[in-house]
């Protein structure tokens, strides 16, 4: 799974337990570039920023119960605009109902996580995922040339 | 076609036990890379105390039933299990013990909810808190009937505590 090493990911929690959790399971696909937000108004912060600059997140994981934004808000803001569409999206929650899974999935969620989830099993996700984003970037690239 | 779940009231019983048991060995497995054993279950009824250092709580309704879902952890049980996500060198703050306490709640619960919901019985849950003070007691006042399932973890205890409220209860 190496090839997941350079990918760009942000983790959305307020709870450092989970930052921290993420970041260690990442590090078992030897991913580094990882930066964390503790709401969902720094989570939309820190994605808008890396977009400016040039260097946008490949993955953000999102918590769906947040302090002033929820990660659904978050997921529905970023859905709404092109510019965000090989951005994967991904939910990482307790929030098991069915419908809160369709509802995440129908506002565009790349991927949904229930915790507890096992470090290997997040990086089994990781890599669909990966392989997700390679699939845009095909696609995108195809459209334009 | 899958049969639908007969639906019948919540039962403090082994099938509650065992979707406590086994929630809180996933999460604390998946989590912190740990075993913890559950110990025999004990029911009751009216006022009971725990005591502990960091307790969530979360209270749930279904239908005409009442409830609440509490886990007490002491510190020293706590300092067992951080390290084993932020490293063993960090000292481990009362605000850790408390942000982590929060999160194992809510993916306890959630996980037990969901068990439930597989068994037919579709809970709401309200906003988890955390409650903390060394040695606190946590006093329970109501007309129903409580479980209390212990965990061992390296000889640390925890509780899980839930009281149900309902005139359907079935409870032994």
């Amino acid at each position: 799974m190496s090839q997941l090493a350079n990918l760009k990911i942000l983790i959305a929690d307020d709870h450092f337990l989970i930052r921290q959790f993420v970041r260690n399971a990442l590090q078992e696909s030897k991913v580094t570039n990882v930066q964390t937000a503790a709401d969902g108004n720094e989570a939309i912060d820190l994605v808008q920023k890396a977009h400016d600059a040039g260097q946008p997140y490949d993955v953000v994981f999102l918590d769906w119960n947040m302090p002033t934004i929820s990660g659904l808000e978050v997921l529905s803001y970023f859905r709404a605009k092109n510019e965000y569409t090989n951005t994967a999206f991904v939910m990482l929650t307790a929030e098991s109902e069915q419908q809160n899974i369709m509802k995440a999935i129908k506002a565009g969620a790349t991927s949904y996580i229930i915790k507890p989830v096992s470090p290997t099993d997040l990086n089994k996700k990781l890599f669909e995922i990966y392989e997700w984003i390679k699939r845009k970037r095909q696609s995108g690239q195809a459209l334009h040339g | 076609m899958k049969p639908m779940p007969q639906i019948v009231g919540l039962a403090l019983d082994d099938h509650l036990a065992k979707d406590i048991s086994s929630a809180v060995g996933n999460a604390m497995h998946q989590t912190f890379n740990v075993e913890v054993l559950p110990g025999p279950y004990e029911i009751g009824d009216g006022m009971v105390s725990l005591v502990g250092d960091v307790s969530g709580v979360i209270g749930m309704v279904q239908n005409q039933l009442e409830g609440t879902l509490m886990l007490c952890l002491t510190f020293e049980t706590i300092r067992e299990l951080l390290p084993q996500v932020v490293g063993k060198s960090i000292s481990i703050t009362h605000e850790m013990a408390v942000d982590a306490v929060g999160e194992i709640t809510n993916m306890i619960f959630g996980q037990i909810k969901a068990n439930l919901g597989q068994r037919g019985h579709q809970l709401k849950l309200g906003i988890p808190c955390v409650v903390t003070g060394k040695g606190h007691f946590v006093s329970q006042f109501h007309r129903g009937r409580y479980m209390i399932v212990p965990f061992h973890l390296d000889g640390q205890l925890f509780q899980v505590y839930v009281a149900l409220h309902t005139d359907k209860v079935k409870a032994r």
